[in-house]
Parts: C-alpha cells; sequence; structure tokens
C-alpha cells in the first residue's frame, strides 16, 4: 500500500517545492519588469526638479537634492520669454475637446442610425465605415494637406480639427453599444409621440455614457498626442499645439534639459490625472479595440 | 387597410431618420477618407510641386518606376520592415509573458496592468524627449549597460551608430505600447473558462503543460490579432523616427516610409512622388489586414 502511495507524495510535493521557488521569481520578475517599464516616467519627473548638470551626471541620483522650480519656470517661459507655451497648451485644449465632442455626437448618431434603423444600403454604409478604418491617416496625409490647403485652411483650428471630426473606429465602437439596447423602449417611445431625434436626446445618449467616456477619452488622448497633421498643417508659433512645441524648444539652443523635462512633465499631468481617476476607460478602451473582427 | 399604410410610412420614416443620423459622417468620410486616398491614387501619376505655378504633368506609372530603382526608398522599405519586425516579435513575447504572469497572480493584477500600460499615456513626443536624454552619452542607457556588462566608462552611441539608433527606436516603441498589448492578452486570457483548467487539473496537468497544451492554443485568436495589429502600427510608426533625428541621430537607418514621404513632400516639395510612396504604404498595409480577415475568420474558437 505504501508503496502505491510514495511516488503520488512524492509528485506532490515535487510541485508545492518547486511552486514556491517558481512563484517567488514570479514576483521578482514582475516587480523588475514593472520598475524598468515605469523608470523612464519617473525619470521625467525627478529630472524636471534638477539643474541641468545634476541629470547628466553618473551615476544618476534618483532623489533630487532640491526641487530647482526654474525649470518649469524657463519652459512655461520659453527661451525668448515669449510665454507662447501657455497659448499653444490651450490650443491642443481646444482641439482636443472640440474633437473630442465632435466625435462622440456624430459617432453615436452614426452608430445608432447602423443599430437601430433598417435602411436601404445600410450595409453598405457599414462596409464604407469598415473601410474607412483601413485607410491609414500616413497614407492619405498629402492629400488631406493639399485639399486643406485649397480650402484655405492651413494654419487654423478649423484646419487642425476638420478631419477629425469622426472617426469610423468611433461609429463602430457606438454600433457595437447599441445594438443589444431593447427596441421595445424605443418603440414604447415613439407610441408616446417622442421623435427620432427625441429618442436619440433622451433615451440614447443618456444611457450610453461608458462607451461615451471611452470614446470621448481615447480621442482627447489622440488628439492631445497628434503631432503628424500638426505638423503639417500649422506654420504659426501661436498655432502650434503642444507636440510642437516641444519639438521645437527641443531643437532650440539654450534649452537644457532639465527644463525639456519640465516641458514634459507638464505635457503629460493632465492625461496621467485622468488616467489615474479613470484608469477602467483606458484599460476598457484597448479591451474594445481588441473585439473588432472581421 | 389603413393601419398598413400607416405601418408602412412609419417604417419610410424609420429609413430616412437612419439615413440622416449617419449622412454628418459619411460626409465627413467621403470628403477626409475617400477623396484623399482616390487623390493620392491620381497624383501619383503625375509629376507635381508643391507651391508650383506650373500644372502638374501626366507620367503614368514613372513614379513607381522611379520609387522600385531608387535605392532610397528601398533603404525606407528595409527600414520599415526591420523595426516592424524587430519591434513586434519581442512585443508579442513579452505581452504574453506580463499577461500570462499577472493572471497567475492573486493580487495586484490592477497595479502591474497600470504599471506597464502607462507609457502608453505619455504622448509620443515625451517619450522621445525623455528617451533623447536617456541615450545621451553621458545618460542612464549607458550608465546602466556598462553596469551590467561591467565595461565602466563606454559610450554605446545608441542615437550615432546605426545598428544602435534602430535599436533605440524599437526598445522606444516597445516600451511605449507593450503594457496596450498585455491588456489585449490579458482580455483574451480571461475569455478562455475556468472549467477547462479544472478538467485538466483532474486529468494531472501541470502548470507548464496547461500553458503549452491549454492556454496558448486557445489564445490563437488573440495572438493573431496582436500581431496583426502590432504589425500594422509599426509599419506606419512616425513620431519616435522624426523626434530623433531631429534630436541628431542620422537618418538612413531609421527612415521609414511615412518619414520618407514626409520629407519627400515637405522638404522636397515632390507631391506626386510621395504620393506614389504612400499608396505603396497603403498597399502593404492592405495585405496585413486582409491576413488578418482570413485568419481570424478561419480560427473562431468555440468552447
Amino acid at each position: 500500500m505504501s508503496q502505491e502511495f510514495q511516488p503520488n507524495q512524492l509528485e506532490k510535493k515535487g510541485i508545492f517545492q518547486q511552486s514556491n521557488i517558481v512563484d517567488l521569481l514570479i514576483w521578482a520578475f514582475l516587480v523588475i519588469t514593472a520598475l524598468l517599464v515605469l523608470a523612464p516616467t519617473i525619470f521625467m519627473f525627478t529630472a524636471s526638479f534638477m539643474p541641468a548638470n545634476d541629470i547628466l551626471k553618473m551615476p544618476y541620483r534618483w532623489i533630487p537634492k532640491s526641487f530647482y522650480w526654474q525649470n518649469f519656470w524657463q519652459g512655461i517661459r520659453g527661451n525668448n520669454g515669449s510665454f507662447i507655451y501657455v497659448r499653444n497648451i490651450l490650443n491642443s485644449l481646444i482641439v482636443a475637446a472640440v474633437v473630442s465632442a465632435t466625435t462622440v455626437f456624430f459617432s453615436a448618431l452614426a452608430g445608432f442610425g447602423l443599430a437601430k434603423y433598417y435602411f436601404k444600403g445600410r450595409n453598405l454604409v457599414f462596409m464604407m465605415v469598415m473601410a474607412t478604418m483601413m485607410i491609414p491617416f500616413e497614407a492619405i496625409m498629402i492629400p488631406l494637406y493639399l485639399v486643406t490647403t485649397k480650402l484655405g485652411l492651413q494654419d487654423s483650428y478649423a484646419g487642425l480639427i476638420a478631419p477629425f471630426l469622426v472617426n469610423a473606429f468611433g461609429i463602430f465602437l457606438m454600433r457595437q453599444y447599441f445594438i443589444t439596447f431593447p427596441d421595445e423602449i424605443l418603440d414604447a417611445a415613439r407610441i408616446d409621440g417622442a421623435s427620432e431625434l427625441m429618442i436619440f436626446r433622451t433615451i440614447i445618449l443618456p444611457n450610453s455614457i461608458p462607451a461615451i467616456a471611452t470614446l470621448a477619452i481615447l480621442t482627447f488622448k489622440a488628439q492631445w498626442d497628434n503631432l503628424l497633421w500638426p505638423l503639417l498643417v500649422v506654420q504659426s508659433e501661436e498655432m502650434k499645439t503642444i507636440p510642437l512645441y516641444i519639438v521645437k524648444f527641443m531643437a532650440e539652443k539654450h534649452t537644457d534639459e532639465g527644463a525639456m523635462m519640465a516641458v514634459a512633465v507638464i505635457a503629460s499631468i493632465p492625461i496621467l490625472l485622468v488616467f489615474f481617476k479613470l484608469s477602467k476607460y483606458f484599460l476598457g478602451g484597448a479591451a474594445v479595440y481588441s473585439s473588432r473582427k472581421g | 387597410m389603413s393601419k398598413r399604410k400607416t405601418k408602412y410610412s412609419i417604417e419610410r420614416k424609420k429609413a430616412q431618420w437612419g439615413w440622416i443620423f449617419v449622412a454628418p459622417s459619411l460626409a465627413v468620410f467621403a470628403l477626409f477618407n475617400f477623396y484623399p486616398i482616390f487623390n493620392a491614387l491620381y497624383t501619383s501619376l503625375f509629376k507635381k510641386k508643391l507651391l508650383s505655378l506650373k500644372a502638374p504633368t501626366f507620367i503614368g506609372l514613372h513614379n513607381y518606376a522611379y520609387l522600385l530603382n531608387s535605392p532610397d526608398f528601398w533603404n525606407s522599405i528595409r527600414a520599415t520592415l526591420v523595426f516592424t519586425l524587430g519591434t513586434f516579435v519581442p512585443l508579442l513575447i513579452f505581452s504574453l509573458l506580463f499577461a500570462v504572469l499577472i493572471m497567475s497572480r492573486k493580487r495586484f493584477q490592477k497595479f502591474f496592468q497600470m504599471a506597464y500600460y502607462s507609457p502608453a499615456v505619455l504622448s509620443s513626443v515625451v517619450a522621445a524627449a525623455i528617451w533623447l536624454i536617456i541615450f545621451d552619452p553621458r545618460g542612464l542607457a549607458n550608465q546602466w549597460l556598462n553596469l551590467i556588462m561591467n565595461t565602466p566608462g563606454i559610450d554605446h552611441k545608441w542615437l550615432a551608430n546605426s545598428i544602435m539608433v534602430q535599436l533605440s527606436t524599437m526598445l522606444v516603441y516597445g516600451w511605449k505600447y507593450v503594457g496596450y498589448f498585455t491588456i489585449i492578452f490579458i482580455v483574451g486570457l480571461a475569455s478562455i473558462p475556468q472549467s477547462i483548467y479544472e478538467a485538466a487539473r483532474i486529468d494531472g496537468g501541470n502548470h507548464w503543460k496547461n500553458f503549452w497544451h491549454i492556454t496558448l492554443p486557445l489564445l490563437k485568436p488573440t495572438t493573431i490579432l496582436v500581431s496583426i495589429m502590432s504589425m500594422l502600427q509599426c509599419l506606419k510608426t512616425f513620431s519616435t523616427q522624426y523626434l530623433f533625428t531631429q534630436g541628431g541621430a542620422p537618418l538612413a537607418p531609421i527612415n521609414v516610409i511615412t518619414l520618407n514621404v514626409y520629407n519627400t513632400a515637405i522638404r522636397d516639395h515632390r507631391i506626386g512622388r510621395a504620393s506614389a510612396m504612400s499608396i505603396i504604404l497603403f498597399i502593404i498595409m492592405l495585405f496585413f489586414t486582409w491576413v488578418q480577415f482570413r485568419s481570424s475568420r478561419a480560427d473562431e474558437i468555440s468552447y
């Protein structure tokens, strides 16, 4: 009897011992890689409080000796003292906010239309939306630039905003969200005499806050980061957005590393705050995107 | 009779509203997506200069012929493919690894997800600004690599050496997006029912066997999705390469197609040639999208 039990017991013991060490190794691996991934971001924050000489000193001191606020002053003031960064931050806010609002509105409208109305050519429209998703912005940026110039919209808010008024991913996201919405509620509202627009405004919009929040945050973030389009369409200092300001600031002779990191911190703080407050929408956004299948 | 008529008109009215709801979006797409892509195709057949008052001259496929004979464009294709392969393979491996290990933990799952994802929250310009300082000859990258390899005082030329600068762009990109794909893998892992693992445990499988024989095969759709998505993203990379060259890195090793399109159009004013490049990029990406559609159809898994 005891001989029969032996191998089993040995195996159990083996797994137990192994899993203890393996467990520890997994924790160590996760913690070390997480710290490595976080290191550049932490570097940005600590370096923004250091004079340039300390930033490129060997070895790097992760804790600043004192808070060197001058970096932030120089970053906001700019090398020529024009404070144009403030204006550029405002531009980024305006563009990102307007684009988020229009994207949410038009995406919800079209997503609702595609999910809950049966009209001739609906499948064709849906296919067109999906096809739009396949056109990379990078492939159409030159003609887009020519169109925008032809319309006289270069170097203006309208030019920065126009190509992003709505996007196919947003429509897809909203359609997926609305498609499970019960038709009975809509029909009940119709019987009560509600118009289609009223249904959209009073029933659909208030009931799609999670989808709206996800789309709004993803869109805001995409615009906040957008480099390529502003690079093409903006010429004047006044119309630059944050990424363009950073590119210019980086290239200037009198910029030191500390001020550079201070500018980067200012650019990142709004998005980081939103991320920590509403991380579920960020993480959810990645998850939603993965549901995009044929 | 009259009831039927009203029902009919209600359906018609609803159909009209459907069109009204999608019309604004369709108008935007027509003007800012479909027109430009056809315009790019059309322009690619012309010799056209930006800001020039001369009428563009039709030259057929000459732009394409020129590009296919241009070492500079082939270098861009090489740079793009090297970057894509060199980035998406480690991305895939690490995001899968992170996802599996995070899901094997009972605690701190959320913390690790957020930690790995956090670089994706920073903008690409901010990321480049940070890494340009890290890659400085006196910067952190040299300090740490010398510490690990025990080679004090050596400058590894992260931004100057043509091989190193390619590795640097891959590192920045991989760092920025590994968390994003980790999340997608976690979603995929979470959708595998626990009952399958319980069945395997009764059959006497250990963790390692479970991973190879259950988790990995069931994750195949997610793996394909992540591969294609990361590949498509890498193929259109622009910001990192642009900012590195702005920061003083040599152009040739990292002159990816999008950067070449930008320079050809904006610096050299050759709109026709730049459009032809865009179309080639578009075709490459369409090919990968087609592969995705095909593979995601073929790999529907039911539990």
